[in-house]
């Protein structure tokens, strides 16, 4: 049991977010799984892919998380409507990044409605917090 | 008229806690003895409910001072929040509450206010009181990349976080102090 804690603990931190937002994960996970059967855990290339590409959005407009949140996660962006500087997503540039299921679940329906003009999917939604952990 | 007009609104959001412009220092000095005077105390439960909309709000754009708006305004803000000047800012139920009970208790006490289509006012950039006190303020000083919009208070009103905007205290990016 020691052990599994410990093993537990490594695990967490290597993947740069906090115990409650790995249970949020875990909890995605699961439904990903009730949603497509073939589902076979969260994927950051296809994370990277949803980050990166251009829909059109709310707005009606072309849109990326990269408009606002640019390429490089580990340095600060830009609101493209108000101009007000974002903090760096990366984790290991912003501590304060995924540590909160209350804050990482606010942002991802709201940016997915923003760019996507549709809520996300709970694996669209895990493949995105997997690609930012791993930037 | 207009003069006692802009007068009376002021007091109004002065004795919500925001300094608005001063033409003179005499009227400066006016505007700091009252507030010191109607400064009460936050509980803690203020302090945090002031925080929170600090927080939520002022994560995309400056956390703008309630008393800018009346409680209809904020109301019709708080009822549209997943569509909020195009784009999405819901809030949590319980996040959600405070903040609309924090706005109505600190709003305008001008409920009248309508925007310059007659519409209840949503941007306070709209308001009759904003657009007079800006209408000098050239397109290109607001345009700018340093400002953007005149939603950027903070961009001139360098104490605009604090609730301050003195005229003394005006610095436009690139063009400097404001001379009437």
């Amino acid at each position: 049991m020691k052990y599994l804690s410990i093993a537990l603990l490594f695990s967490t931190s290597l993947m740069a977010a906090s115990p409650e937002v790995v249970q949020y994960m875990n909890e995605l996970s699961k439904t990903a799984k009730v949603q497509n059967s073939s589902f076979n855990g969260f994927d950051a290339s296809r994370g990277k892919e949803i980050f990166t590409s251009t829909h059109t959005g709310k707005q009606g407009k072309p849109m990326a998380c990269t408009s606002c949140h640019t390429t490089n996660l580990a340095n600060s962006g830009k609101n493209s409507l108000t101009g007000k500087v974002i903090d760096p997503l990366s984790p290991r540039a912003n501590p304060q990044r995924l540590t909160s299921t209350k804050e990482v679940a606010k942002w991802l329906k709201r940016n997915f409605m923003d760019v996507y003009a549709r809520e996300g999917t709970a694996q669209e939604k895990g493949d995105v917090l997997t690609y930012i952990m791993k930037n | 008229m207009t003069k006692i007009v802009n007068l009376s609104i002021a007091a109004l959001l002065l004795a919500g806690g925001v300094y608005l412009y001063a033409d003179d220092d005499k009227r400066e000095e006016h505007e700091h003895h009252r507030s010191t005077v109607v400064a009460k105390p936050l509980t803690p439960q203020e302090k945090a409910t002031t925080a929170l909309y600090t927080k939520e709000c002022g994560a995309c754009h400056m956390a703008y001072q309630p008393q800018f708006l009346p409680k209809r305004s904020w109301d019709k803000t708080m009822k549209t929040l997943d569509n909020h000047f195009g784009t999405d800012a819901s809030l949590d139920q319980s996040d959600h509450k405070s903040i609309q009970n924090y706005l109505a208790s600190h709003a305008s006490k001008n409920d009248q206010v309508v925007d310059v289509r007659g519409a209840v006012a949503l941007r306070i950039s709209e308001t009759p009181y904003f657009v007079r006190e800006h209408r000098e303020v050239t397109k290109k000083m607001v345009t700018q990349p340093e400002v953007k919009s005149f939603a950027n208070c903070n961009a001139c009103h360098t104490q605009a976080l604090k609730g301050s905007y003195r005229e003394r205290e005006i610095r436009i990016p690139n063009y400097g102090r404001w001379e009437d």
